[in-house]
């Protein structure tokens, strides 16, 4: 099969991912997806894997310091060089993940960005350090959701910051995939949307569980002690017959 | 220089049957492969997946009618001119109908998956392009009309 109606076929075994936050959920298993995914060749199933490498949080969690998650990026993008827009998509993620740095460090008292270079990646580096006072870093005019993502974390609302996040980079992924449709750009940003979608289900999921944990703990401080209001059977019958 | 004239008339008559079958095969392989992915997500409605798929393969009929509205019963000097054209120009849009046509059933495809309300309409791209095709179709046959016999 060429290349070409491989990813016709792939695109087209994949189901939609709908709306963030919605109901519908992934669509697939991760079991299902993998399987779907070896219809990749095996250079674009290597360069899918360095992409979710640097961009799933899952994965670079695992890794130590800051300094070794940018060389990884500027590997990741140099490993792309054919896939111009894969590459725009890995740098527009990273630059959210400084933003977001930014945002903390000076949650947590930082006065200043300090050598941003050691902890930050791409263009706003200069704007976080020039403009550290400043909610939105100097960048509200085009990144309007940095300074509501500042309020919101002063608020403790995380929740909400997550949200406001994920919403940006779900439509980063649509900005940088447009125009493709049955290709290996399409498949990365369906995979990279499906990541997202399926992290903020396994929130879903977890708060539930503790929303359950909660009532049941509830429901079981106002319930009577065990047996307290079991009535003996005799006096039960008594009171059946001379009401 | 009359050989040549000759031999690029049998060219243009055979022109519009295997370009047109070329834009089937392609169109057919793109909307196929498409159909059979959307096959592996959906539990029902294969068949009409199947079936749009197939739409592209209408290009080769129309190239094989080409062919016949400009065969004559001797090749002329005088005609191999005019079939040379009529028929690798109508041959060239056949192709390209066919390929343009299997991307646009493939989109329909993998869309009217996720929203099947929307395969109908979904496929009204493919049939504007089926239309064109048409176009070519019946203007070869006019101007066939006028090439000396």
């Amino acid at each position: 099969m060429s290349d070409r109606l491989q990813y016709i076929t792939l695109i087209s075994s994949l189901p939609h991912i709908g709306r963030l936050f919605s109901e519908h959920g992934t669509g697939i298993s991760r079991y299902r997806l993998d399987e779907r995914l070896t219809l990749l060749e095996s250079e674009h199933a290597r360069l899918l894997d360095r992409v979710v490498s640097i961009t799933a949080w899952s994965s670079v969690s695992k890794i130590d310091t800051d300094a070794e998650v940018i060389a990884l990026a500027r590997s990741v993008i140099g490993d792309l060089d054919l896939y111009p827009d894969i590459q725009n998509l890995v740098r527009s993620r990273m630059e959210t993940r400084t933003l977001i740095a930014a945002l903390r460090r000076r949650r947590e008292g930082a006065r200043e960005a300090g050598d941003i270079s050691a902890w930050g990646f791409g263009r706003w580096c200069r704007s976080i350090r020039d403009n550290w006072s400043d909610p939105g870093f100097g960048l509200s005019q085009i990144m309007p959701w940095v300074a509501e993502a500042d309020r919101l974390m002063k608020a403790g609302d995380h929740v909400a910051v997550e949200r406001l996040v994920l919403t940006d980079v779900f439509r980063q992924i649509g900005r940088h995939s447009a125009g493709h449709e049955f290709d290996f750009t399409a498949v990365v940003a369906y995979v990279l949307r499906w990541i997202i979608v399926e992290r903020w289900s396994v929130y879903g999921t977890a708060k539930a569980a503790e929303r359950l944990r909660s009532l049941l703990a509830d429901a079981l401080k106002s319930a009577p002690p065990p047996f307290a209001v079991v009535p003996d059977p005799e006096s039960a019958l008594q009171q059946e017959v001379h009401p | 220089m009359n050989e040549f004239v000759m031999a690029l008339g049998w060219l243009g008559l055979y022109a519009p049957v295997a370009l047109g079958a070329i834009g089937s095969c392609i169109g057919c392989g793109i909307g196929g492969s498409a159909a059979i992915g959307a096959m592996l997500d959906t539990e029902s409605g294969h068949g009409r997946f199947i079936g749009v798929s197939l739409m592209p393969s209408s290009q080769v009929i129309y190239g094989i009618v080409i062919m016949f509205s400009l065969q004559r019963d001797q090749m002329t000097a005088e005609a191999a001119g005019a079939i040379f054209g009529i028929g690798l120009l109508a041959g060239v849009a056949m192709l390209y109908a066919g390929i343009r046509q299997g991307e646009a059933i493939a989109s329909a495809i993998n869309a009217s998956k996720a929203k099947p309300e929307i395969f109908g309409i979904s496929l009204a791209p493919a049939a504007v392009l089926e239309g064109f095709a048409v176009f070519a179709l019946v203007f070869a046959l006019v101007l066939s009309g006028s090439i000396p016999a």
